[in-house]
């Protein structure tokens, strides 16, 4: 196996007496899809907010591509190549469709903001390029029909797909993936399957998601994570996962080991 | 595109400024002293409009930032006007005094607005308010106890140097610049600041950084509003520049429509028109001002504008 791509070493948080992350290990492969479970309250977002710095650990080192990411601001991180959604959508509502991706484009500007000014050449040009980059994101994720609408009358769906569209848009080569099955119908479930599977080829990413749906994370991921109450208490493929007794009596408690392969 | 749109915009009013300050001699004075008094009023709105409306975040402290440009840029010109009597064209040369004083009072308030900029990037909201609403009271207490800044008397006797073309070539200038900078992917941030600060953060966007860049600029033309303001009324003192100052730069940026430039432009004309309307009814002027203003608010919460969306233009 290659070197992790991201690589996290006794990662640990704590708010005041809560322990939300414990003492992680996790090394992600590059090219990996990797889904992260555990039950409400498990730390899985936690640990999403201290990859993309959010949150410092209280101890702990996470290292992205051989380089720390200790002390890096969330923006920083992303301009390393992590680019995330968010478990409650996070779009810029007073923004239309086209500018909310727009708005991540501003990593691979090549003019500065007094080109803005002097509105010359190079400044056209760079804002021309920006603007089909976006234009061929919108319509491949067939977005492209709500271009200029306001970002949040988009349905519930769309807008899921939005957020990563404009995740996308970072050029990242790690994805953070936060619940994206969330209010999702069955049907849109299967769509965003396929989605995910489609973004990973195209783009050439590494997928790190967060996901309740079993259904869901089963289907898509290689390898998958448990934590429970911020410890990491299992690793390996769904089959394995499915019956670890650790797993099961994390999410059922231990009467119910039984039923969970029905699930 | 050959020629961008807002550069038109820039020459033709500026254009425009200049032919009026030359050929319009003729012109009645207390109109173009109230022409004079909407296009400070336009810079200062417009400029305020950068921070709490595209960037959302909210100051009141916009008269501190008025202050320093006018008490500068006043005694500048008091200091060093006398000794242009005896250039070999005298007007010219205090026409590039008054140039380098309106510079160095904006420069100053930009200063002043990074300072200010940097504490209030931990606060939001109501916190930021209140800081920098007593920033720009500790600006003005300063101004107040400096007795080589005239204390509470304040500075008068500058030369009357502000006009038609100085107002309007600001108005032109802060306009273009803040216009220009919102229309680009890189001013997509100020909005992507104010409407979501973790997204824009996740997006690859420095709220920090934007926020100090709004800050600044901000500050640097209501430092020249404050300038052109201090030459325009030839007395100022430290009680034109309090929090109702202030607030009436807040409520042109509501009125017109938090990010609306149009919109903030037409309120600062009609906030600035309206008193001057209501000479007539006398003692009742001020009490009809806050009627029509609370009738606005309520018939359009949203700004008299709210054509925020439209297609995305370059």
């Amino acid at each position: 196996m290659s070197a992790p791509l991201l690589q996290l070493d006794q990662a640990t948080i704590r708010f005041g007496g809560l322990t939300a992350v414990n003492a992680v290990d996790l090394a992600v492969a590059p090219g990996e899809l990797r889904g992260l479970i555990g039950p409400n309250g498990a730390g899985k977002t936690t640990l999403f907010n201290l990859i993309t710095g959010v949150y410092a650990p209280s101890s702990g080192t996470l290292r992205f591509a051989d380089a720390s990411l200790a002390g890096l601001r969330p923006d920083q991180i992303t301009g390393l190549g992590i680019a995330r959604t968010f478990q409650n959508i996070r779009l810029f509502p007073g923004l239309s469709v086209f500018d909310n991706v727009r708005v991540a484009c501003n990593l691979h500007r090549t003019t500065s903001p007094l080109h803005t000014l002097l509105r010359g050449r190079a400044f056209r040009a760079d804002e021309a390029a920006i603007a089909d980059r976006v234009d061929a994101l919108l319509t491949l994720f067939n977005l492209d029909r709500f271009r200029d609408a306001p970002a949040t009358s988009l349905p519930y769906g769309e807008q899921r797909r939005l957020e990563i569209v404009r995740a996308l848009a970072t050029q990242p080569r790690l994805l953070l993936l936060d619940e994206p099955a969330a209010g999702m119908n069955p049907s849109e479930k299967v769509d965003l399957v396929r989605l995910i599977r489609e973004i990973h080829q195209r783009f050439n990413l590494t997928i790190l998601l967060v996901e309740h749906s079993m259904r869901v994370v089963m289907t898509v991921c290689e390898h998958i994570t448990v934590l429970d109450y911020g410890v990491k208490i299992a690793e390996g493929t769904p089959a394995e996962i499915q019956k670890n007794p650790r797993v099961i009596e994390a999410y059922l408690g231990e009467d119910h080991t039984a039923k969970f392969g029905h699930h | 595109m050959p020629f961008p749109r807002q550069h038109l915009g820039l020459i033709a009013t500026l254009a425009a400024a200049v032919a009026i300050t030359t050929f319009g001699g003729s012109l009645n004075a207390y109109y173009l002293d109230v022409a004079m008094n909407v296009g400070i009023a336009i810079i200062l709105a417009v400029s305020l409009n950068l921070v709490n409306g595209h960037t959302g975040q909210f100051s009141l402290g916009h008269a501190g930032f008025m202050a320093i440009g006018a008490y500068l840029s006043s005694a500048c010109t008091l200091r060093l006007a006398p000794a242009l009597a005896d250039a070999s064209s005298p007007l010219l040369a205090q026409h590039a005094l008054f140039f380098v004083a309106l510079l160095l009072g904006g420069f100053t308030a930009a200063i002043a607005g990074f300072l200010i900029g940097l504490p209030s990037l931990r606060l939001r909201g109501d916190y930021l308010a209140l800081i920098t609403l007593g920033f720009a009271e500790i600006i003005r207490v300063v101004f107040q106890n400096t007795p080589a800044l005239g204390g509470a008397i304040g500075l008068n006797g500058m030369p009357p140097l502000t006009s038609i073309a100085w107002t309007y070539g600001w108005v032109a200038v802060t306009v273009f610049t803040i216009s220009c900078l919102i229309n680009s992917t890189y001013g997509r941030g100020f909005l992507a600041v104010r409407d979501n600060e973790i997204a824009a953060s996740a997006a690859g966007i420095n709220p920090t950084r934007y926020k100090v860049v709004a800050f600044t600029l901000g500050a640097f033309f209501a430092g020249i509003a404050g300038g052109l303001f201090a030459h325009l009324k030839l007395a100022i003192d430290p009680r034109g520049f309090d929090f109702f100052r202030s607030v009436e730069i807040v409520v042109m940026v509501i009125l017109g429509g938090m990010g609306n430039t149009l919109g903030v432009i037409v309120a600062a004309t009609l906030l600035t028109l309206l008193p001057e309307f209501l000479r007539p009814v006398a003692e009742y002027r001020m009490v009809i001002y806050a009627a029509l203003l609370i009738g606005l608010m309520l018939a359009r919460p949203q700004g008299l504008f709210n054509v925020r969306l439209g297609k995305s233009r370059l």
